[in-house]
């Protein structure tokens, strides 16, 4: 143990020594994590994670509009209404085209009264004569930014869709209401012979409701997604797993210097070597968590995104973070002694973190990649990390659902280890 | 050139180094590094191992460090071998190497703090050793200098000093004076003539003949990876006739260039 923090303590003073090297290991995950994630605020956008902006222009201006204003009125939908004085059709379709308003939808001149005439019109005395044949309907122009993903594209329209087919079933229930009240007077029945007083609430009154559940899997109450809680532990998991190359850096220049021959010829094993790097390394690593993570609940906050929780399971969040950056040492041990050259070892090295980093879901969420890749994915280490990390924040799952992944995690440090051991052993 | 006869005797008590047989071949390399290559050196002596660059000097103290595991043959280091007794052999030998095994950003005293740690030194003990060391390469004053700003002979002494710091019972140098001004060079050989009188066996290889003339009690030539000649100094000279150990060598090995 005591030779361990010598090496430890040895290695500490390096680091501490290469202030350059340092500021890159710190400043390298704190600048993508911010420029990621304020990045990423417009692909929420995009997919509906964030509010959506629906820009109306109600050439109207009547009941249809106020209606329709009601019924879009939800907590995902924000409603911008131009004022027809100054604004035109064209105006708006430049706008949402633009990428300014997700949606865009311009109410005719005179919509309410002619939904009304429509509405009356099915009601007419020999209307059915004319069935088959097209009925009178009133068409809106909708508009889409192009950018926005088809699912939000879709739910968006079906919304819209929904909402206008309930003010045109409330018009065609209360047209009824009426007509059936008129029959009842006309055939001197009583009032309350049929159940037609309140037509219109008692139609309209939803009888499905579907309630959100996610079972006894285990998952406690977790906060609304939001990208900070994926993108915190993200990014900060690509910058410890850079942590590899210098590690692999600080062997590769013992094994090409006399070091190496010295530190062969002392009574230790190299294991112990390696291990104090691990320890001092781990350190940088859980320095670096630290940071992005302080970054993101405090920094993020005054830059209008929301801040990073980790209160949900600290000590998951630990364990996941010790695992990786166990893994992380073990890579770059690793890579110093299979490489040559640090050339070699950074070009090795940062290819494989951006592959693995690609292939384990830190830049595109793992279930967007087509089905091969997904099977592919579950060999980087990232995705271990990365899937834990979302377990416990983004699920709110308990510690018991993420034992398999740090359980990868432990086994790669173990093989990476023993695999340069073993090359140690090898190269004699 | 002439032929050698290599044959070791049979180990003795006061034998320091017992190298037998020695084939050593790199991957990749047409020939091996060390062929055939053979040596009994004596406790307390001062041997020194001459020979071109690629002779197979550095290979041979791989070997005998424990470094390098050669093909076939064997090394025993003090009557131990590395099979059985690896820790006690490091335990007591010194190494040198050829290139500067010193961390540049650690000053002196850390480097050598380092060193007698992973040692085993703690305490008090620890730090008398690093006293000794930094006053053995006359360096006590600029101990708290990281070692990249030191002169190449400042760091060639502390490099000799580091493999001292633990009091090794044998001591193998490989080429410890290269490209070192004078002051540094004859302080390097009074210190080691004065640490042999003391009782510390030394493996000294160079390609320096003035060098081994100065130092070495016995002396062996290597060629190819193979002990060709060997003997005391002025005895190899006597037995060949040869002004200088550099006639010797050059009647031994050649003129031809020795690229490899």
């Amino acid at each position: 143990m005591f030779k361990i923090i010598t090496a430890a303590g040895k290695e500490l003073l390096l680091l501490k020594r290469d202030r350059a090297g340092l500021l890159v290991l710190f400043l390298m995950p704190a600048l993508l994590v911010i420029v990621i994630t304020l990045v990423q605020e417009n692909v929420m956008e995009l997919t509906g994670q964030k509010n959506t902006q629906l820009l109306l222009l109600d050439l109207d201006g009547g009941a249809l509009g106020r209606s329709l204003r009601e019924r879009l009125m939800t907590e995902h939908i924000e409603i911008v209404v131009w004022d027809k004085q100054f604004k035109k059709s064209i105006d708006v379709q430049t706008a949402v085209a633009g990428g300014e308003y997700q949606v865009g939808l311009i109410i005719p001149p005179g919509s309410s009264e002619s939904i009304r005439e429509i509405t009356e019109q099915l009601f007419q005395k020999g209307n059915q004569q004319g069935k088959g044949q097209s009925r009178a309907r009133l068409s809106m122009d909708v508009f889409y930014d192009p950018g926005i993903m088809p699912g939000l594209r879709s739910g968006l329209n079906a919304q819209l869709q929904m909402a206008l087919e309930g003010i045109a079933m409330g018009d065609k229930i209360e047209i009824l209401d009426k007509k059936l009240n008129n029959i009842i007077a006309h055939l001197g029945l009583p009032q309350d012979s049929l159940p037609v007083a309140g037509l219109s609430e008692l139609i309209g009154q939803p009888l499905f409701v579907l309630e959100e559940n996610n079972g006894d899997l285990g998952a406690t109450e977790s906060p609304p997604y939001n990208p900070v809680q994926q993108n915190v532990p993200a990014w900060a998991l690509f910058g410890m797993f850079f942590t590899g190359i210098p590690l692999a850096g600080v062997i590769l220049q013992e094994r090409k210097s006399g070091i190496w021959i010295r530190l062969a010829s002392l009574p230790i094993s190299h294991l112990i070597l390696f291990l104090g790097k691990v320890v001092t390394f781990v350190g940088v690593c859980l320095c670096q968590f630290l940071l992005v993570g302080l970054i993101g609940t405090f920094l993020f906050p005054y830059i209008g995104l929301p801040a990073f929780s980790v209160s949900l399971n600290p000590g998951a969040v630990f364990l996941i973070v010790l695992l990786s950056s166990l893994a992380s040492c073990g890579f770059g041990i690793f890579l110093g002694m299979a490489c040559s050259t640090y050339e070699q070892a950074s070009t090795l090295g940062y290819t494989a973190v951006v592959a693995s980093a690609a292939l384990g879901g830190v830049m595109v969420p793992v279930y967007a990649m087509p089905q091969v890749m997904q099977q592919v994915a579950v060999l980087s280490p990232l995705n271990w990390g990365l899937t834990a990390f979302i377990d416990i924040l983004v699920r709110g799952s308990s510690l018991s659902v993420i034992w398999d992944d740090l359980g990868r995690l432990a086994l790669f440090f173990i093989l990476t280890i023993l695999l340069a051991w073993k090359l140690v052993r090898a190269r004699r | 050139m002439k032929a050698c006869n290599t044959l070791v005797q049979p180990q003795k008590q006061d034998d320091a180094l017992v190298a037998t047989s020695l084939v050593m071949r790199y991957r990749n390399s047409a020939v091996p590094a060390l062929n055939d290559f053979s040596l009994q050196v004596g406790k307390g002596e001062f041997f020194g191992l001459l020979g071109a660059n690629g002779a197979g000097k550095t290979t041979a103290v791989s070997v005998f460090s424990g470094f390098l595991s050669p093909d076939s043959g064997s090394v025993s280091v003090m009557g131990m071998d590395f099979g059985r007794s690896v820790n006690t052999i490091r335990q007591i030998l010194g190494l040198v190497p050829q290139d500067i095994a010193l961390y540049d950003q650690l000053t002196a005293q850390e480097n050598l703090l380092f060193f007698g740690r992973l040692y085993g030194f703690s305490g008090k003990k620890l730090q008398d050793r690093v006293d000794q060391c930094l006053d053995f390469a006359r360096l006590t004053e600029q101990a708290t200098r990281r070692v990249y700003t030191y002169s190449g002979g400042m760091k060639r002494r502390l490099n000799l000093a580091t493999g001292l710091i633990h009091l090794p019972q044998i001591l193998f140098l490989d080429e410890p004076t290269v490209g070192i001004d004078t002051q540094s060079r004859h302080l390097i050989h009074k210190q080691l003539k004065d640490l042999n009188q003391k009782g510390t066996t030394i493996l000294y290889t160079t390609h320096y003949m003035e060098e081994a003339q100065e130092l070495c009690s016995r002396i062996g030539i290597i060629d190819a990876g193979k002990i060709i000649e060997q003997g005391t100094p002025d005895g190899l000279l006597a037995q060949s006739g040869c002004r200088n150990l550099e006639n010797l060598f050059l009647h031994l090995t050649g003129k031809q260039l020795r690229d490899t």
